[in-house]
Protein backbone atom coordinates (compact mmCIF):
# COMPACT_ATOMS: atom_id res chain seq x y z
CA UNK A 1 0.00 0.00 0.00
CA UNK A 2 1.70 3.17 -0.93
CA UNK A 3 1.37 6.11 1.83
CA UNK A 4 2.21 9.67 0.83
CA UNK A 5 5.23 10.87 2.57
CA UNK A 6 2.60 13.72 4.38
CA UNK A 7 0.62 11.33 5.46
CA UNK A 8 3.22 9.13 7.24
CA UNK A 9 4.33 13.02 8.95
CA UNK A 10 0.66 14.19 10.53
CA UNK A 11 -0.33 9.96 11.28
CA UNK A 12 2.78 9.43 13.18
CA UNK A 13 2.44 13.29 14.91
CA UNK A 14 -0.95 12.26 15.27
CA UNK A 15 -0.29 8.82 17.34
CA UNK A 16 2.53 10.81 18.89
CA UNK A 17 0.00 13.62 20.16
CA UNK A 18 -2.73 10.79 21.19
CA UNK A 19 0.09 8.89 23.68
CA UNK A 20 1.37 12.12 24.95
CA UNK A 21 -2.02 13.30 26.29
CA UNK A 22 -3.02 9.45 27.14
CA UNK A 23 -0.23 9.04 29.44
CA UNK A 24 -0.42 12.27 31.06
CA UNK A 25 -4.12 10.83 32.37
CA UNK A 26 -2.52 7.21 33.10
CA UNK A 27 0.53 9.27 35.32
CA UNK A 28 -2.22 10.76 37.10
CA UNK A 29 -4.55 8.45 37.54
CA UNK A 30 -2.04 5.46 38.21
CA UNK A 31 0.95 6.90 39.55
CA UNK A 32 -0.15 9.89 41.61
CA UNK A 33 -3.40 8.38 42.75
CA UNK A 34 -5.62 10.58 41.17
CA UNK A 35 -9.63 9.52 41.39
CA UNK A 36 -13.05 11.43 40.57
CA UNK A 37 -14.38 13.23 43.65
CA UNK A 38 -17.13 11.28 44.38
CA UNK A 39 -15.50 7.79 44.16
CA UNK A 40 -17.81 4.90 45.73
CA UNK A 41 -17.70 5.98 49.22
CA UNK A 42 -21.39 6.43 49.91
CA UNK A 43 -23.40 7.44 52.80
CA UNK A 44 -27.31 7.29 54.54
CA UNK A 45 -28.30 10.56 52.95
CA UNK A 46 -30.94 10.84 55.56
CA UNK A 47 -28.51 10.29 58.43
CA UNK A 48 -25.80 12.94 57.07
CA UNK A 49 -25.93 15.18 60.28
CA UNK A 50 -25.16 11.96 63.27
CA UNK A 51 -22.52 10.23 60.79
CA UNK A 52 -18.64 11.52 60.59
CA UNK A 53 -17.40 13.54 59.74
CA UNK A 54 -20.32 15.02 58.91
CA UNK A 55 -22.05 15.62 62.56
CA UNK A 56 -19.21 17.98 62.32
CA UNK A 57 -18.88 20.22 59.35
CA UNK A 58 -16.44 23.15 59.32
CA UNK A 59 -12.40 22.74 59.74
CA UNK A 60 -11.39 19.72 61.76
CA UNK A 61 -7.94 19.15 62.24
CA UNK A 62 -6.60 15.81 62.20
CA UNK A 63 -3.47 13.41 63.07
CA UNK A 64 -1.64 10.42 61.31
CA UNK A 65 -3.15 11.34 57.52
CA UNK A 66 -1.71 12.43 54.71
CA UNK A 67 -3.20 15.94 55.11
CA UNK A 68 -3.48 17.89 58.35
CA UNK A 69 -7.15 19.11 57.78
CA UNK A 70 -10.48 18.03 57.02
CA UNK A 71 -12.91 20.87 55.54
CA UNK A 72 -16.47 19.10 56.13
CA UNK A 73 -19.41 20.24 54.03
CA UNK A 74 -22.86 19.88 53.56
CA UNK A 75 -24.87 21.20 51.49
CA UNK A 76 -29.15 21.09 51.24
CA UNK A 77 -31.28 23.13 49.92
CA UNK A 78 -30.29 25.94 49.60
CA UNK A 79 -27.40 26.81 51.80
CA UNK A 80 -23.77 25.29 52.69
CA UNK A 81 -22.76 24.45 56.06
CA UNK A 82 -20.62 26.06 57.13
CA UNK A 83 -21.71 29.53 55.09
CA UNK A 84 -17.75 30.64 55.72
CA UNK A 85 -14.81 29.14 56.68
CA UNK A 86 -11.10 30.17 57.67
CA UNK A 87 -8.23 27.66 56.33
CA UNK A 88 -4.73 28.83 57.43
CA UNK A 89 -2.44 29.72 54.48
CA UNK A 90 -0.39 26.54 53.51
CA UNK A 91 -2.48 23.98 55.01
CA UNK A 92 -2.84 20.39 53.11
CA UNK A 93 -6.47 19.98 53.67
CA UNK A 94 -8.92 17.02 52.74
CA UNK A 95 -12.51 18.77 50.99
CA UNK A 96 -15.12 16.28 52.00
CA UNK A 97 -18.94 17.03 51.18
CA UNK A 98 -22.25 15.62 50.52
CA UNK A 99 -25.49 16.65 50.05
CA UNK A 100 -28.95 15.61 52.67
CA UNK A 101 -31.39 16.27 49.82
CA UNK A 102 -30.73 16.86 46.06
CA UNK A 103 -28.00 17.07 43.40
CA UNK A 104 -25.48 19.92 44.26
CA UNK A 105 -22.09 21.67 42.58
CA UNK A 106 -19.14 22.31 45.14
CA UNK A 107 -17.38 24.58 42.47
CA UNK A 108 -14.70 26.43 44.83
CA UNK A 109 -14.84 29.96 41.89
CA UNK A 110 -10.89 30.37 40.98
CA UNK A 111 -9.48 26.74 41.74
CA UNK A 112 -9.64 23.25 41.33
CA UNK A 113 -12.03 22.23 43.93
CA UNK A 114 -14.79 21.67 41.75
CA UNK A 115 -17.19 18.48 42.44
CA UNK A 116 -20.52 17.50 42.08
CA UNK A 117 -22.65 16.45 45.69
CA UNK A 118 -25.06 13.22 44.80
CA UNK A 119 -27.49 11.78 47.78
CA UNK A 120 -25.86 9.17 49.01
CA UNK A 121 -22.82 9.64 47.99
CA UNK A 122 -19.32 11.46 49.45
CA UNK A 123 -17.27 13.58 47.20
CA UNK A 124 -13.62 14.22 48.25
CA UNK A 125 -10.68 16.50 46.95
CA UNK A 126 -7.45 17.04 48.53
CA UNK A 127 -5.27 19.91 48.04
CA UNK A 128 -2.74 22.48 49.17
CA UNK A 129 -4.40 26.07 49.91
CA UNK A 130 -1.20 28.03 48.83
CA UNK A 131 -2.66 31.22 48.06
CA UNK A 132 -4.37 33.65 49.96
CA UNK A 133 -7.67 34.81 49.54
CA UNK A 134 -11.25 34.60 49.85
CA UNK A 135 -12.67 32.18 47.29
CA UNK A 136 -16.34 31.85 46.65
CA UNK A 137 -18.35 28.32 46.74
CA UNK A 138 -20.93 27.89 44.15
CA UNK A 139 -23.48 25.65 43.32
CA UNK A 140 -23.41 24.94 39.29
CA UNK A 141 -25.96 21.91 39.41
CA UNK A 142 -29.45 23.38 39.29
CA UNK A 143 -30.78 21.79 42.29
CA UNK A 144 -34.21 24.21 42.46
CA UNK A 145 -35.83 27.48 43.15
CA UNK A 146 -33.22 29.05 45.32
CA UNK A 147 -30.24 27.52 43.49
CA UNK A 148 -28.91 30.90 42.40
CA UNK A 149 -28.94 32.00 46.40
CA UNK A 150 -26.43 28.92 46.99
CA UNK A 151 -22.95 30.08 47.87
CA UNK A 152 -20.29 29.63 50.72
CA UNK A 153 -16.86 31.13 51.28
CA UNK A 154 -13.69 30.06 52.04
CA UNK A 155 -11.19 32.41 53.45
CA UNK A 156 -7.36 31.76 53.27
CA UNK A 157 -5.84 33.56 55.49
CA UNK A 158 -1.89 33.38 57.02
CA UNK B 1 0.89 37.66 -39.86
CA UNK B 2 2.44 38.10 -37.15
CA UNK B 3 1.17 36.69 -33.84
CA UNK B 4 2.59 38.28 -31.39
CA UNK B 5 1.15 36.38 -28.36
CA UNK B 6 3.02 33.65 -29.29
CA UNK B 7 6.47 35.56 -27.84
CA UNK B 8 5.16 36.35 -24.86
CA UNK B 9 3.82 32.83 -23.95
CA UNK B 10 4.56 32.98 -19.92
CA UNK B 11 5.17 29.97 -17.63
CA UNK B 12 2.60 29.43 -15.28
CA UNK B 13 3.58 27.57 -11.96
CA UNK B 14 1.17 24.67 -12.25
CA UNK B 15 1.22 22.49 -9.12
CA UNK B 16 0.68 18.72 -9.57
CA UNK B 17 -3.22 18.31 -8.19
CA UNK B 18 -2.29 15.47 -6.19
CA UNK B 19 0.02 17.82 -3.55
CA UNK B 20 -0.55 17.81 -0.18
CA UNK B 21 1.21 20.30 0.84
CA UNK B 22 -1.77 22.29 2.03
CA UNK B 23 -3.41 19.51 3.57
CA UNK B 24 -0.13 19.16 6.17
CA UNK B 25 -0.30 22.99 6.56
CA UNK B 26 -3.76 22.82 7.87
CA UNK B 27 -3.71 19.50 9.22
CA UNK B 28 -0.05 20.78 11.66
CA UNK B 29 -1.63 24.31 12.00
CA UNK B 30 -5.22 22.54 13.90
CA UNK B 31 -2.85 20.23 15.45
CA UNK B 32 -0.56 22.46 17.24
CA UNK B 33 -3.91 24.39 18.03
CA UNK B 34 -4.97 21.54 19.81
CA UNK B 35 -1.33 21.01 21.49
CA UNK B 36 -1.55 25.14 22.83
CA UNK B 37 -4.61 25.03 23.81
CA UNK B 38 -4.29 21.31 26.00
CA UNK B 39 -1.08 22.40 27.16
CA UNK B 40 -2.96 25.87 28.03
CA UNK B 41 -5.20 23.93 30.94
CA UNK B 42 -2.97 21.86 31.95
CA UNK B 43 -0.92 24.51 33.16
CA UNK B 44 -3.97 26.78 34.20
CA UNK B 45 -4.88 23.37 36.17
CA UNK B 46 -1.06 23.03 37.60
CA UNK B 47 -1.46 26.89 38.80
CA UNK B 48 -4.43 26.28 40.72
CA UNK B 49 -4.93 24.45 44.14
Amino acid sequence: MHIHKFEKIWLIFGVATLLVFLSVIGVSAFYLGNQPPSCLATINPEQVDTQAPFDKPGLNKVEGKEWDYELVFVASAFNYTPGEVEVPLGAKVKVLATTKDVVHGFNVAGTNINMMLEPGYISEFVTTFDKPGEFLIVCNEYCGAGHHLMSSMIKVVE
Amino acid sequence: MAQPGLEKRTKTKVEDSSSLKGTLASVFLLGFFLIITWVGVFLLFLNRF
